[in-house]
């Protein structure tokens, strides 16, 4: 997506006259930026402030306090690796170090070729299926660290 | 017990219009317009006793007649979706499941109330549920149940779902205000209440889903048939959400006030591979940790709060005795942490000390006097802004006064005696 694109889209969502306050666009303008971007950069929340009239700096402040919103480059695929209590306690933890090794780096990075990135999750709602991994939308329940490489060769991972 | 609040969730294609509808949804909707003066409705939800089922308790009926008293004009309903409190996934069963029944009660509160236009706030972590929800709004609004003049009266509503994007104070009904006017979550000072000054500084009603989702059953059948169910001072059927270590994990719809044992032994299987029970917490990673000596208890708001620890957002979190309760606790203070938004001192340094002394003992690396240390904090914390600060020390102080014994066992060794080496 261009930058006028996404100028349009952000317009496109104003039509759509949801909210009585120009402000409460910027989420969602963000979540649109979240999924056509690679980052969510300076160039990308100004567009957003011009089309609603805030400030550069109040949609800056938004896209840094929200953890699914990336200010820096991520991959194609997002691995979530949830090591919160009912995760944790189904060993979520040998399984993020599993996906570390193969992709070599560590959580909160992104591999050379763009393709993941790694994240540790807090609790996903998915406790019934822990441990729990989501890639982009798509969720794994009790996940074994033996499923691992299927998991990310489903993702084109060469390995 | 008959299914209520999961009557529809095993139906194939129970998220469409057409298997609710021939399931008898909508009906109650109908009723309420047709029949029910908002005033009616708001009696009927009285009369059920139905308390909020997003973990403060608060009655309902009593909400919403606060909110319609407001002559502030427009108002707004909200529904939170946020689901944030680990280990808590019952919301994402009625969202995914049986999303009619959220907008169907959304429906009768905001006629009720008067609200002219509702959000659903979800949780940025649930894209499958937002999908099933902005398909199930586009639905009701080709039936005719959302719009304007529906079903021929002068009653209107619009609804849109507006995302999160992962921050668990959202969930706080005052931050999540914020985060609907495209602000950063940051809890509001409480009076004023979002029912007089909400979205905008609008009357604005916001309830859990699960409450919602009780609101067709109490209009169909009767406040009076509701409060006869469960535990009388809060009756209805409650969700539990079941996780950790047990047998059967999942989604378990009982009468509210059913006993914590009941639930954990005959509902979810009993523990993985026979093990002992070493502990409970009762109300998700908020509340207060129960041992296995406690869990008679019954399942209820003020049961929980008698037996010094909460419902919350009824999920329950079992350990067994080969979990270590140090790491535990250390888990769920760093989640509290990460979490904290920083507003407020007690919260912001006082999860960040807990964190810190409590590795430094899961690591080996602790004294007996870092358990007085935990103590203190803890009390500080209870002078938080909001109820993540105040809840936030929770699992550790009560881990710490039940099973001192493991502290002190991991200060001694000099190591977790539950890691081998
Ligand atoms: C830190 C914090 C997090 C909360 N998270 C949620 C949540 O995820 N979902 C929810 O329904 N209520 C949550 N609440 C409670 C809400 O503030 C509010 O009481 C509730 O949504 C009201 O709805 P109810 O009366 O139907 O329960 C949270 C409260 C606090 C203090
Ligand atoms: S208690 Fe914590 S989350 Fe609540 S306002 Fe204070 S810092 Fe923010
Ligand atoms: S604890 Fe991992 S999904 Fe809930």
């Amino acid at each position: 997506m261009t930058l006028e694109e996404f100028r349009e889209e952000v317009r496109k969502l104003k039509r759509s006259n949801r909210y009585p306050a120009d402000r409460s666009y910027i989420l969602p303008a963000l979540w649109i930026a979240e999924k056509s971007f690679p980052a969510i950069t300076h160039d990308i929340m100004k567009v957003i402030a011009e089309e609603l009239g805030v400030r550069p700096v109040e949609v800056e402040e938004v896209a840094e306090f929200y953890a699914m919103f990336h200010t820096k480059p991520k991959g194609k695929y997002i691995i979530r690796v949830c090591t919160n209590l009912s995760c944790m306690l189904n060993k979520g933890e040998e399984l993020l170090a599993r996906f570390s090794d193969l992709l070599g780096i560590s959580p909160g990075e992104t591999t050379d070729d763009g393709l993941f990135t790694l994240e540790v999750s807090e609790c996903m709602g998915l406790c019934d299926g822990a441990p729990a991994v989501t890639v982009n939308e798509e969720r794994f329940l009790k996940v074994t660290p033996e499923q691992v490489p299927e998991i990310l060769k489903k993702f084109g991972w060469k390995g | 017990m008959e299914k209520l609040l999961l009557r529809n969730v095993d139906k194939e294609n129970s998220h469409t219009i057409e298997v609710y509808l021939r399931s008898g949804g909508y009906q109650a909707l109908r009723k309420a317009l047709k029949e029910m003066s908002p005033e009616d409705v708001i009696e009927e939800v009285k009369e059920s006793g139905l308390r909020g089922r997003g973990g403060a308790g608060f009655p309902t009926g009593l909400k919403w007649e606060f909110a319609a008293a407001d002559v502030k004009e427009p108002k707004f309903f909200v529904c939170n979706a946020d689901e944030g409190e680990p280990c808590t996934f019952k919301d994402r069963v009625i969202i995914e499941k049986d999303p009619h029944a959220l907008i169907e009660g959304m429906l009768i509160g905001a006629y009720a109330t008067g609200c002219r236009y509702g959000y659903i706030y979800l949780r940025g972590e649930y894209p499958i549920g937002k999908r099933i929800l902005e398909r199930a709004i586009a639905e009701a609004y080709e039936k005719g149940f959302l719009g304007e003049n529906i079903l021929g009266t002068d009653f209107s509503f619009d609804l849109y779902v507006h995302s999160g994007a992962g921050a668990y104070i959202c969930g706080e009904e005052t931050a999540l205000i914020d985060s609907l006017e495209g602000r950063r979550g940051e809890p509001r000072i409480k009076p004023p209440f979002p029912v007089n000054a909400g979205y905008l500084w609008q009357p604005t009603v916001v309830n859990n889903v699960e409450t919602l989702a009780n609101i067709p059953l109490i209009v169909e059948r009767g406040g009076k048939w509701y409060s006869g169910i469960g535990s009388p001072d809060c009756p209805g059927p409650k969700l539990y959400a079941v996780s950790g270590k047990v047998k059967k994990p999942g989604v378990y719809e009982l009468p509210m006030g059913t006993p914590l044992s009941e639930i954990i032994y005959e509902h979810a299987g009993g523990i993985v591979g026979d093990r002992k029970l070493k502990a409970v917490f009762p109300g998700g990673a908020s509340s207060s940790v129960l041992t296995p000596e406690e869990i008679d208890v019954p399942m209820d708001f003020p049961s929980l709060a008698k037996a010094g620890t909460m419902l919350g957002s009824g999920a329950v979190m079992v350990l067994d005795e080969t979990d270590c309760i140090v790491k535990t606790a250390l888990r769920l203070i760093e989640f509290f942490r990460h979490e904290s938004c920083g507003k407020c001192v007690p919260c912001r340094e006082g999860t960040d000390w807990l964190v810190r002394i409590v590795r430094r003992i899961e690591e080996g690396q602790g004294t007996e006097s870092d358990l007085d240390v935990i103590l203190s904090v803890s009390e500080t914390m209870e002078n938080s802004f909001c109820g993540l600060g105040m809840a936030a020390h929770n699992p550790v102080a009560s881990t710490v006064k039940k099973f001192r014994e493991e502290f002190l066992r991991h200060i001694k060794l000099g190591r977790c005696p539950f890691r081998s080496g």
